[in-house]
Protein backbone atom coordinates (compact mmCIF):
# COMPACT_ATOMS: atom_id res chain seq x y z
CA UNK A 1 0.00 0.00 0.00
CA UNK A 2 1.29 3.14 -1.15
CA UNK A 3 1.50 6.10 1.87
CA UNK A 4 -0.93 8.26 0.21
CA UNK A 5 -3.07 5.53 -0.02
CA UNK A 6 -2.95 5.01 3.53
CA UNK A 7 -3.37 8.35 4.78
CA UNK A 8 -6.51 7.77 2.41
CA UNK A 9 -7.53 4.86 4.66
CA UNK A 10 -6.83 6.37 7.71
CA UNK A 11 -8.69 9.71 7.03
CA UNK A 12 -12.09 7.80 5.75
CA UNK A 13 -11.55 5.67 9.04
CA UNK A 14 -11.54 8.58 11.17
CA UNK A 15 -14.51 10.02 9.37
CA UNK A 16 -16.47 6.75 9.88
CA UNK A 17 -15.58 6.59 13.21
CA UNK A 18 -16.17 10.39 14.15
CA UNK A 19 -19.23 11.39 11.75
CA UNK A 20 -22.01 9.37 13.88
CA UNK A 21 -20.72 10.88 17.25
CA UNK A 22 -20.68 14.35 16.72
CA UNK A 23 -23.84 13.83 14.58
CA UNK A 24 -25.78 12.38 18.09
CA UNK A 25 -24.68 14.56 19.79
CA UNK A 26 -24.94 18.11 18.01
CA UNK A 27 -28.70 16.57 16.39
CA UNK A 28 -30.32 15.21 18.97
CA UNK A 29 -33.87 16.74 18.72
CA UNK A 30 -35.70 19.18 20.63
CA UNK A 31 -39.00 18.59 21.15
CA UNK A 32 -42.16 20.72 22.77
CA UNK A 33 -43.46 19.03 26.07
CA UNK A 34 -46.66 19.49 28.19
CA UNK A 35 -48.25 18.03 30.74
CA UNK A 36 -49.64 14.27 30.58
CA UNK A 37 -53.39 15.86 31.05
CA UNK A 38 -53.68 18.50 28.39
CA UNK A 39 -56.05 17.33 26.15
CA UNK A 40 -53.39 18.89 22.94
CA UNK A 41 -52.01 15.97 20.95
CA UNK A 42 -49.93 18.07 18.99
CA UNK A 43 -49.26 21.81 18.06
CA UNK A 44 -47.76 23.36 15.26
CA UNK A 45 -44.47 25.82 15.39
CA UNK A 46 -46.80 28.86 14.85
CA UNK A 47 -49.14 27.82 17.48
CA UNK A 48 -46.27 27.77 19.71
CA UNK A 49 -44.59 30.68 18.32
CA UNK A 50 -48.09 32.04 19.75
CA UNK A 51 -47.89 30.96 22.89
CA UNK A 52 -43.92 31.73 23.71
CA UNK A 53 -45.01 35.51 22.03
CA UNK A 54 -48.01 36.03 24.51
CA UNK A 55 -50.54 36.49 21.35
CA UNK A 56 -52.56 33.94 23.36
CA UNK A 57 -52.81 33.21 27.14
CA UNK A 58 -54.71 29.94 27.49
CA UNK A 59 -54.69 26.87 26.37
CA UNK A 60 -58.28 26.16 24.11
CA UNK A 61 -59.60 24.27 27.51
CA UNK A 62 -59.62 27.50 29.39
CA UNK A 63 -56.14 26.64 31.09
CA UNK A 64 -53.32 29.28 31.34
CA UNK A 65 -50.59 28.95 30.01
CA UNK A 66 -46.96 28.21 31.93
CA UNK A 67 -44.33 29.27 29.76
CA UNK A 68 -40.92 27.76 30.65
CA UNK A 69 -37.34 28.61 29.11
CA UNK A 70 -33.84 27.56 29.75
CA UNK A 71 -31.16 29.65 30.38
CA UNK A 72 -29.95 32.43 27.45
CA UNK A 73 -26.34 30.68 27.07
CA UNK A 74 -28.42 27.21 26.58
CA UNK A 75 -27.73 26.08 23.43
CA UNK A 76 -30.61 24.01 23.23
CA UNK A 77 -32.58 27.61 23.71
CA UNK A 78 -30.60 28.83 21.26
CA UNK A 79 -31.94 26.28 18.88
CA UNK A 80 -35.66 26.67 20.20
CA UNK A 81 -35.28 30.79 19.31
CA UNK A 82 -34.35 30.57 16.22
CA UNK A 83 -36.51 27.79 14.62
CA UNK A 84 -39.36 29.08 16.50
CA UNK A 85 -38.95 32.44 17.00
CA UNK A 86 -37.35 33.09 14.61
CA UNK A 87 -34.58 35.57 16.36
CA UNK A 88 -31.04 34.36 18.61
CA UNK A 89 -32.11 34.06 22.39
CA UNK A 90 -30.52 37.08 23.45
CA UNK A 91 -32.77 38.99 21.40
CA UNK A 92 -35.76 37.39 22.77
CA UNK A 93 -34.49 37.82 25.97
CA UNK A 94 -33.47 41.75 25.19
CA UNK A 95 -37.36 41.80 24.02
CA UNK A 96 -39.00 40.16 27.28
CA UNK A 97 -36.60 42.34 29.72
CA UNK A 98 -37.67 45.13 28.00
CA UNK A 99 -41.39 44.04 28.20
CA UNK A 100 -40.45 42.99 31.79
CA UNK A 101 -39.07 46.18 33.07
CA UNK A 102 -42.04 48.28 31.92
CA UNK A 103 -44.42 45.65 33.47
CA UNK A 104 -46.27 45.31 30.39
CA UNK A 105 -45.02 41.40 30.21
CA UNK A 106 -48.38 39.56 30.36
CA UNK A 107 -47.19 35.79 30.59
CA UNK A 108 -43.35 36.40 30.86
CA UNK A 109 -41.85 32.47 30.89
CA UNK A 110 -39.94 31.23 34.23
CA UNK A 111 -36.35 30.92 33.32
CA UNK A 112 -34.94 27.53 34.88
CA UNK A 113 -31.43 25.97 34.61
CA UNK A 114 -31.50 22.85 33.44
CA UNK A 115 -33.80 20.53 31.26
CA UNK A 116 -34.61 17.87 34.34
CA UNK A 117 -36.36 21.36 35.95
CA UNK A 118 -38.58 21.99 33.15
CA UNK A 119 -39.43 18.37 32.82
CA UNK A 120 -40.70 18.73 36.81
CA UNK A 121 -42.40 21.54 36.28
CA UNK A 122 -43.89 20.57 33.20
CA UNK A 123 -44.78 16.97 34.86
CA UNK A 124 -46.85 18.77 37.62
CA UNK A 125 -48.25 21.81 36.29
CA UNK A 126 -51.69 21.46 33.97
CA UNK A 127 -51.22 24.41 31.71
CA UNK A 128 -47.32 24.30 31.41
CA UNK A 129 -45.23 23.90 28.52
CA UNK A 130 -41.52 23.42 28.23
CA UNK A 131 -38.61 22.46 25.78
CA UNK A 132 -36.00 19.59 26.41
CA UNK A 133 -33.42 17.03 24.26
CA UNK A 134 -35.98 14.10 23.24
CA UNK A 135 -33.59 11.68 25.20
CA UNK A 136 -34.23 13.75 28.47
CA UNK A 137 -38.14 12.61 28.03
CA UNK A 138 -37.81 9.54 26.96
CA UNK A 139 -40.07 6.91 29.04
CA UNK A 140 -41.78 9.98 31.12
CA UNK A 141 -45.61 9.38 30.66
CA UNK A 142 -45.86 12.25 33.00
CA UNK A 143 -44.89 14.84 30.13
CA UNK A 144 -46.25 14.27 26.39
CA UNK A 145 -44.35 15.26 23.28
CA UNK A 146 -46.71 17.83 21.09
CA UNK A 147 -43.65 18.96 18.48
CA UNK A 148 -40.60 17.68 17.43
CA UNK A 149 -38.45 21.29 16.59
CA UNK A 150 -35.32 19.54 14.86
CA UNK B 1 10.17 -26.86 3.94
CA UNK B 2 8.95 -23.13 4.15
CA UNK B 3 5.95 -24.20 2.36
CA UNK B 4 5.09 -26.93 4.33
CA UNK B 5 5.18 -24.62 7.61
CA UNK B 6 3.11 -21.84 5.61
CA UNK B 7 0.44 -24.58 5.51
CA UNK B 8 0.47 -26.14 9.04
CA UNK B 9 0.02 -22.43 10.53
CA UNK B 10 -2.92 -21.94 7.85
CA UNK B 11 -4.12 -25.32 9.21
CA UNK B 12 -4.27 -24.09 12.27
CA UNK B 13 -5.69 -20.62 12.40
CA UNK B 14 -8.33 -22.44 10.57
CA UNK B 15 -9.07 -24.70 13.07
CA UNK B 16 -8.45 -21.91 16.20
CA UNK B 17 -11.40 -19.94 14.17
CA UNK B 18 -13.28 -22.68 13.96
CA UNK B 19 -13.54 -23.51 17.53
CA UNK B 20 -13.33 -19.65 18.34
CA UNK B 21 -16.27 -19.33 16.44
CA UNK B 22 -18.33 -22.24 17.69
CA UNK B 23 -17.69 -20.68 21.39
CA UNK B 24 -19.20 -17.04 20.39
CA UNK B 25 -22.20 -17.36 20.84
CA UNK B 26 -23.09 -18.44 24.60
CA UNK B 27 -20.02 -15.83 25.24
CA UNK B 28 -21.36 -13.76 23.36
CA UNK B 29 -24.81 -13.69 24.36
CA UNK B 30 -23.79 -13.22 28.09
CA UNK B 31 -22.09 -10.76 27.41
CA UNK B 32 -25.01 -8.69 25.63
CA UNK B 33 -26.93 -9.59 28.74
CA UNK B 34 -24.35 -8.12 30.93
CA UNK B 35 -24.18 -4.77 28.61
CA UNK B 36 -27.95 -4.46 28.37
CA UNK B 37 -28.07 -4.81 32.24
CA UNK B 38 -25.11 -2.42 33.18
CA UNK B 39 -27.36 -0.04 30.58
CA UNK B 40 -30.03 -0.34 32.35
CA UNK B 41 -28.39 0.06 35.82
CA UNK B 42 -26.77 3.42 33.77
CA UNK B 43 -30.27 4.60 32.93
CA UNK B 44 -31.23 4.70 36.25
CA UNK B 45 -28.55 5.75 37.64
CA UNK B 46 -28.97 8.85 35.23
CA UNK B 47 -32.27 9.48 35.64
CA UNK B 48 -31.75 9.38 39.68
CA UNK B 49 -28.97 12.15 39.45
CA UNK B 50 -31.30 13.99 37.18
CA UNK B 51 -33.90 13.69 39.82
CA UNK B 52 -31.73 14.34 42.42
CA UNK B 53 -30.33 17.76 40.16
CA UNK B 54 -33.97 19.18 39.59
CA UNK B 55 -34.66 18.69 43.41
CA UNK B 56 -32.09 20.56 43.95
CA UNK B 57 -32.15 23.26 41.88
CA UNK B 58 -35.74 23.45 43.18
CA UNK B 59 -34.66 24.03 46.66
CA UNK B 60 -32.34 26.73 45.86
CA UNK B 61 -35.35 28.25 43.90
CA UNK B 62 -37.33 28.25 46.37
CA UNK B 63 -34.60 29.63 48.83
CA UNK B 64 -33.85 32.03 46.57
CA UNK B 65 -37.36 33.25 46.13
CA UNK B 66 -37.36 33.13 49.76
CA UNK B 67 -34.33 34.83 49.89
CA UNK B 68 -35.53 37.69 47.05
CA UNK B 69 -38.72 38.87 49.59
CA UNK B 70 -38.31 42.20 47.87
CA UNK B 71 -37.38 41.52 44.07
CA UNK B 72 -34.56 45.17 43.15
CA UNK B 73 -33.95 45.53 39.58
CA UNK B 74 -33.97 48.69 37.27
CA UNK B 75 -31.04 50.45 34.77
CA UNK B 76 -28.62 52.83 35.50
CA UNK B 77 -26.95 55.04 32.60
CA UNK B 78 -23.77 57.43 32.06
CA UNK B 79 -23.18 60.05 29.24
CA UNK B 80 -20.85 62.13 27.73
CA UNK B 81 -22.32 64.82 26.08
CA UNK B 82 -20.69 67.23 23.10
CA UNK B 83 -22.59 70.31 21.88
CA UNK B 84 -22.09 73.47 20.16
CA UNK B 85 -25.64 74.90 21.51
CA UNK B 86 -25.48 78.29 23.13
CA UNK B 87 -24.43 78.21 27.06
CA UNK B 88 -23.91 74.53 27.18
CA UNK B 89 -20.73 72.87 28.15
CA UNK B 90 -19.49 70.01 26.87
CA UNK B 91 -19.87 67.58 29.98
CA UNK B 92 -20.07 64.22 31.55
CA UNK B 93 -23.76 63.47 32.23
CA UNK B 94 -24.34 60.64 35.38
CA UNK B 95 -27.98 60.61 34.25
CA UNK B 96 -30.08 58.16 35.57
CA UNK B 97 -29.79 55.84 38.31
CA UNK B 98 -33.59 54.09 38.15
CA UNK B 99 -34.45 51.85 40.97
CA UNK B 100 -37.37 49.44 41.08
CA UNK B 101 -38.80 47.20 44.03
CA UNK B 102 -41.10 44.75 43.68
CA UNK B 103 -43.00 43.49 46.57
CA UNK B 104 -45.76 39.90 45.64
CA UNK B 105 -47.88 40.68 48.75
CA UNK B 106 -50.06 37.68 48.21
CA UNK B 107 -51.46 35.79 44.96
CA UNK B 108 -52.28 38.20 42.55
CA UNK B 109 -51.56 41.46 44.69
CA UNK B 110 -48.32 43.25 44.52
CA UNK B 111 -46.60 46.53 44.66
CA UNK B 112 -44.54 47.99 42.28
CA UNK B 113 -42.46 51.19 43.14
CA UNK B 114 -39.64 53.54 40.65
CA UNK B 115 -37.64 55.71 42.20
CA UNK B 116 -35.68 57.80 40.09
CA UNK B 117 -32.17 59.59 40.88
CA UNK B 118 -31.35 61.97 37.98
CA UNK B 119 -27.97 63.46 37.50
CA UNK B 120 -26.99 62.12 41.01
CA UNK B 121 -28.55 63.89 43.23
CA UNK B 122 -26.66 65.92 46.32
CA UNK B 123 -29.58 67.26 48.97
CA UNK B 124 -27.11 68.95 52.02
CA UNK B 125 -28.93 70.71 54.94
CA UNK B 126 -27.56 73.41 57.10
CA UNK B 127 -25.88 71.99 60.53
CA UNK B 128 -28.59 72.50 63.30
CA UNK B 129 -31.09 73.33 60.76
CA UNK B 130 -34.00 71.71 58.68
CA UNK B 131 -33.36 73.64 55.49
CA UNK B 132 -31.99 72.51 52.04
CA UNK B 133 -29.09 74.20 52.26
CA UNK B 134 -27.73 73.02 48.55
CA UNK B 135 -29.63 70.87 46.32
CA UNK B 136 -28.48 69.29 42.76
CA UNK B 137 -30.25 67.00 40.62
CA UNK B 138 -33.78 65.30 41.33
CA UNK B 139 -35.14 62.21 43.30
CA UNK B 140 -38.72 61.44 42.67
CA UNK B 141 -41.20 58.59 42.50
CA UNK B 142 -41.85 58.22 38.89
CA UNK B 143 -44.61 55.09 39.78
CA UNK B 144 -45.76 53.50 42.53
CA UNK B 145 -48.79 51.59 42.67
CA UNK B 146 -50.68 47.93 44.06
CA UNK B 147 -51.33 46.12 41.45
CA UNK B 148 -54.30 43.36 41.43
CA UNK B 149 -54.07 40.65 39.15
CA UNK B 150 -57.45 38.74 38.45
CA UNK B 151 -56.10 36.64 35.19
CA UNK B 152 -53.24 36.80 32.54
CA UNK B 153 -55.37 38.85 30.76
CA UNK B 154 -57.08 41.55 33.61
CA UNK B 155 -55.18 43.51 35.89
CA UNK B 156 -55.80 46.74 38.26
CA UNK B 157 -53.34 49.39 39.39
CA UNK B 158 -54.01 51.97 41.46
CA UNK B 159 -51.24 54.31 42.53
CA UNK B 160 -49.08 56.54 40.10
CA UNK B 161 -48.51 54.54 36.81
CA UNK B 162 -46.83 55.91 33.43
CA UNK B 163 -49.18 57.07 31.55
CA UNK B 164 -49.99 54.49 28.91
CA UNK B 165 -49.94 56.36 25.56
CA UNK B 166 -48.93 55.45 22.57
CA UNK B 167 -45.41 53.37 22.98
CA UNK B 168 -42.50 55.42 23.86
CA UNK B 169 -44.27 56.55 26.96
CA UNK B 170 -44.41 53.10 28.03
CA UNK B 171 -41.41 51.82 26.72
CA UNK B 172 -38.89 54.70 27.06
CA UNK B 173 -36.16 52.88 29.15
CA UNK B 174 -32.67 53.70 28.59
CA UNK B 175 -31.68 50.14 28.14
CA UNK B 176 -34.10 49.13 25.47
CA UNK B 177 -34.59 51.63 23.27
CA UNK B 178 -32.16 53.10 20.57
CA UNK B 179 -31.26 56.51 21.70
CA UNK B 180 -30.98 58.61 25.19
CA UNK B 181 -32.50 61.57 23.77
CA UNK B 182 -36.53 61.11 23.93
CA UNK B 183 -38.71 62.53 20.85
CA UNK B 184 -39.47 66.07 21.27
CA UNK B 185 -43.51 65.19 21.46
CA UNK B 186 -42.55 62.81 24.84
CA UNK B 187 -44.56 63.86 28.22
CA UNK B 188 -45.39 67.23 26.37
CA UNK B 189 -48.58 65.70 24.89
CA UNK B 190 -49.65 63.55 26.96
CA UNK B 191 -48.78 63.55 30.69
CA UNK B 192 -45.55 61.11 32.19
CA UNK B 193 -47.13 60.25 34.53
CA UNK B 194 -50.91 59.71 35.92
CA UNK B 195 -52.01 58.83 39.37
CA UNK B 196 -55.19 57.57 39.89
CA UNK B 197 -56.38 53.82 38.65
CA UNK B 198 -56.27 51.58 35.68
CA UNK B 199 -57.87 49.27 33.93
CA UNK B 200 -55.89 46.68 31.70
CA UNK B 201 -57.31 44.30 29.50
CA UNK B 202 -56.27 42.12 26.58
CA UNK B 203 -58.86 40.31 24.14
CA UNK B 204 -57.86 37.84 21.33
CA UNK B 205 -59.18 38.49 18.29
CA UNK B 206 -58.06 36.16 15.44
CA UNK B 207 -55.29 34.94 17.75
CA UNK B 208 -53.95 38.16 17.49
CA UNK B 209 -54.70 40.35 21.20
CA UNK B 210 -56.24 43.42 21.41
CA UNK B 211 -54.49 45.20 24.49
CA UNK B 212 -56.59 47.73 26.12
CA UNK B 213 -55.77 50.28 28.61
CA UNK B 214 -58.61 52.59 30.68
CA UNK B 215 -58.03 55.07 33.45
CA UNK B 216 -58.84 58.02 35.29
CA UNK B 217 -56.50 60.25 37.12
CA UNK B 218 -56.02 63.44 38.82
CA UNK B 219 -54.66 64.90 35.35
CA UNK B 220 -51.30 66.90 34.92
CA UNK B 221 -49.63 68.81 36.87
CA UNK B 222 -51.12 67.33 39.91
CA UNK B 223 -48.80 65.30 41.42
CA UNK B 224 -49.30 63.55 44.78
CA UNK B 225 -51.38 64.93 47.06
CA UNK B 226 -51.92 67.83 44.84
CA UNK B 227 -54.71 67.97 43.36
CA UNK B 228 -55.45 71.52 42.38
CA UNK B 229 -58.97 71.20 40.87
CA UNK B 230 -61.78 68.59 41.41
CA UNK B 231 -61.90 67.20 37.93
CA UNK B 232 -60.58 63.82 36.80
CA UNK B 233 -58.67 62.97 33.75
CA UNK B 234 -59.98 59.80 31.58
CA UNK B 235 -57.51 58.34 29.05
CA UNK B 236 -57.39 55.08 27.33
CA UNK B 237 -54.94 53.09 24.80
CA UNK B 238 -55.58 50.32 22.73
CA UNK B 239 -53.12 48.12 20.75
CA UNK B 240 -53.63 45.62 18.03
CA UNK B 241 -50.73 43.04 17.29
CA UNK B 242 -50.92 41.58 13.70
CA UNK B 243 -49.44 38.36 13.08
CA UNK B 244 -48.15 40.32 9.52
CA UNK B 245 -44.65 40.05 8.49
CA UNK B 246 -42.50 39.46 11.66
CA UNK B 247 -44.85 41.76 13.83
CA UNK B 248 -47.39 44.59 13.27
CA UNK B 249 -48.64 47.16 16.11
CA UNK B 250 -51.06 49.60 15.29
CA UNK B 251 -53.27 51.23 18.02
CA UNK B 252 -54.30 54.73 19.29
CA UNK B 253 -54.28 56.61 22.72
CA UNK B 254 -56.78 59.67 24.12
CA UNK B 255 -56.60 61.68 26.80
CA UNK B 256 -58.63 64.17 28.25
CA UNK B 257 -58.60 66.79 31.10
CA UNK B 258 -59.59 70.36 32.35
CA UNK B 259 -56.12 71.43 33.64
CA UNK B 260 -55.30 74.01 36.09
CA UNK B 261 -55.86 76.89 34.60
CA UNK B 262 -59.07 75.82 33.22
CA UNK B 263 -58.28 74.84 29.93
CA UNK B 264 -60.22 71.83 28.48
CA UNK B 265 -57.46 69.50 26.59
CA UNK B 266 -58.21 66.81 25.19
CA UNK B 267 -55.36 64.59 23.01
CA UNK B 268 -55.38 61.71 20.25
CA UNK B 269 -52.50 59.55 19.31
CA UNK B 270 -51.68 57.08 16.67
CA UNK B 271 -48.45 54.94 17.16
CA UNK B 272 -47.36 51.89 14.26
CA UNK B 273 -44.81 49.86 15.20
CA UNK B 274 -43.86 47.17 12.42
CA UNK B 275 -40.72 44.64 12.12
CA UNK B 276 -39.83 42.81 9.27
CA UNK B 277 -36.81 40.88 9.24
CA UNK B 278 -33.50 42.89 10.42
CA UNK B 279 -35.75 46.50 10.21
CA UNK B 280 -37.82 48.08 12.72
CA UNK B 281 -40.37 50.56 12.31
CA UNK B 282 -41.71 52.94 14.98
CA UNK B 283 -43.59 56.11 14.97
CA UNK B 284 -46.63 57.94 16.34
CA UNK B 285 -48.43 61.28 15.75
CA UNK B 286 -50.49 63.23 18.18
CA UNK B 287 -52.58 66.21 18.31
CA UNK B 288 -53.53 67.99 21.54
CA UNK B 289 -56.83 70.24 21.52
CA UNK B 290 -56.72 72.90 23.63
CA UNK B 291 -60.15 74.91 24.24
CA UNK B 292 -59.12 78.10 27.09
CA UNK B 293 -62.14 79.38 29.03
CA UNK B 294 -63.61 82.42 28.06
CA UNK B 295 -62.74 84.22 25.01
CA UNK B 296 -59.62 83.01 24.79
CA UNK B 297 -58.92 80.84 20.94
CA UNK B 298 -58.26 77.38 20.72
CA UNK B 299 -55.63 76.09 19.08
CA UNK B 300 -53.60 72.59 18.78
CA UNK B 301 -50.56 71.58 19.51
CA UNK B 302 -49.20 68.36 17.37
CA UNK B 303 -45.96 66.30 17.47
CA UNK B 304 -44.81 63.21 15.22
CA UNK B 305 -41.86 60.86 14.83
CA UNK B 306 -40.76 58.03 12.90
CA UNK B 307 -37.73 56.07 13.61
CA UNK B 308 -36.24 53.66 11.52
CA UNK B 309 -33.24 51.06 13.15
CA UNK B 310 -31.04 48.11 11.39
CA UNK B 311 -30.21 45.14 13.73
CA UNK B 312 -27.41 43.24 12.78
CA UNK B 313 -26.09 40.55 14.93
CA UNK B 314 -25.55 42.71 18.05
CA UNK B 315 -25.72 46.38 16.41
CA UNK B 316 -28.48 48.60 15.81
CA UNK B 317 -28.34 51.48 13.28
CA UNK B 318 -31.29 54.09 13.91
CA UNK B 319 -32.51 57.32 11.97
CA UNK B 320 -35.30 59.16 13.84
CA UNK B 321 -36.89 62.35 11.97
CA UNK B 322 -39.10 64.36 15.06
CA UNK B 323 -41.30 67.02 14.70
CA UNK B 324 -43.10 69.40 16.99
CA UNK B 325 -45.28 72.11 16.73
CA UNK B 326 -45.91 73.96 20.19
CA UNK B 327 -49.20 76.39 19.16
CA UNK B 328 -50.52 75.74 15.45
CA UNK B 329 -51.49 79.52 15.71
CA UNK B 330 -47.60 80.41 15.73
CA UNK B 331 -45.85 80.51 12.90
CA UNK B 332 -42.55 80.06 14.83
CA UNK B 333 -43.66 77.27 17.48
CA UNK B 334 -42.18 74.61 15.24
CA UNK B 335 -38.75 72.43 16.31
CA UNK B 336 -37.18 69.31 14.36
CA UNK B 337 -34.64 66.98 15.12
CA UNK B 338 -32.74 64.72 13.06
CA UNK B 339 -30.91 61.92 14.94
CA UNK B 340 -28.32 59.17 13.86
CA UNK B 341 -27.47 56.67 16.37
CA UNK B 342 -25.24 53.47 16.81
CA UNK B 343 -25.94 50.82 19.41
CA UNK B 344 -23.62 47.90 20.39
CA UNK B 345 -25.71 45.42 22.73
CA UNK B 346 -22.70 43.83 25.04
CA UNK B 347 -25.27 41.57 26.47
CA UNK B 348 -29.18 41.80 26.66
CA UNK B 349 -29.16 44.02 29.96
CA UNK B 350 -25.96 45.70 28.69
CA UNK B 351 -25.21 48.33 25.68
CA UNK B 352 -23.13 51.32 24.51
CA UNK B 353 -24.24 53.61 22.03
CA UNK B 354 -23.17 56.56 20.18
CA UNK B 355 -25.97 59.42 19.01
CA UNK B 356 -25.71 62.34 16.99
CA UNK B 357 -28.42 64.65 16.57
CA UNK B 358 -29.06 68.20 14.67
CA UNK B 359 -32.09 70.67 16.08
CA UNK B 360 -33.50 73.19 14.30
CA UNK B 361 -35.92 75.63 15.59
CA UNK B 362 -38.08 77.96 13.40
CA UNK B 363 -38.28 80.70 16.03
CA UNK B 364 -35.51 82.81 15.50
CA UNK B 365 -34.67 84.02 18.57
CA UNK B 366 -33.68 80.02 19.43
CA UNK B 367 -30.22 79.16 17.75
CA UNK B 368 -30.00 75.61 15.81
CA UNK B 369 -27.75 73.44 17.44
CA UNK B 370 -25.86 69.76 17.23
CA UNK B 371 -25.09 67.51 20.34
CA UNK B 372 -22.80 64.32 20.02
CA UNK B 373 -23.80 61.87 22.93
CA UNK B 374 -22.03 58.99 24.16
CA UNK B 375 -23.46 56.29 26.65
CA UNK B 376 -23.10 53.24 28.46
CA UNK B 377 -26.04 51.97 29.57
CA UNK B 378 -26.90 49.00 32.08
CA UNK B 379 -29.81 47.07 33.15
CA UNK B 380 -30.00 45.23 36.46
CA UNK B 381 -32.12 42.53 38.26
CA UNK B 382 -33.68 39.51 36.98
CA UNK B 383 -35.06 40.64 33.69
Amino acid sequence: MRPRSAVKVLLLALLLFAVPVSYGAAEESVVVIVNSSNSIESVSTSYIKKLYKNRLLKWPSGVPVTLYDLAEEDPVREVFSKAVLGKPSYRVAERWAHLKITNQAKNPPFTMKSQSLIIRRVSREKGAIGYVLRGSVKDNSSVRIVSTIR
Amino acid sequence: MLRRRSYSVYTLSIILLFLFAVAMPAGATSDTERIERLERELKELKKGVAEAEAEGEEVRHKLGLIGRAVDVSGYADVELILTDQKEQNNRFRVRHLSLFFTKEIVKGWKLFTEIEYEDAPLFRANTGADTVNTAQGDVYVEQMYVEYRRSLDLDFRVGRVLTPAGIWSIYHYPPYVPTQSNPIMYKLLFPKVSDGLQVRKSFTINDSPLDTHLYVANGAGNPGRLDRNGNKAIGGRINYSIDLLDGLDLGGSFYGERDNDDIRRATYGAHLLLNLDRLSLQSEYAVRHNSPPGSGTDYDDKGLYAQLTYHKDRWGFTGRYDWFDENNTLSTGDRYRYTGAVNYNIAHNLVGKAELSRNNFDDPATDDYNELIFAIVVAIGDL
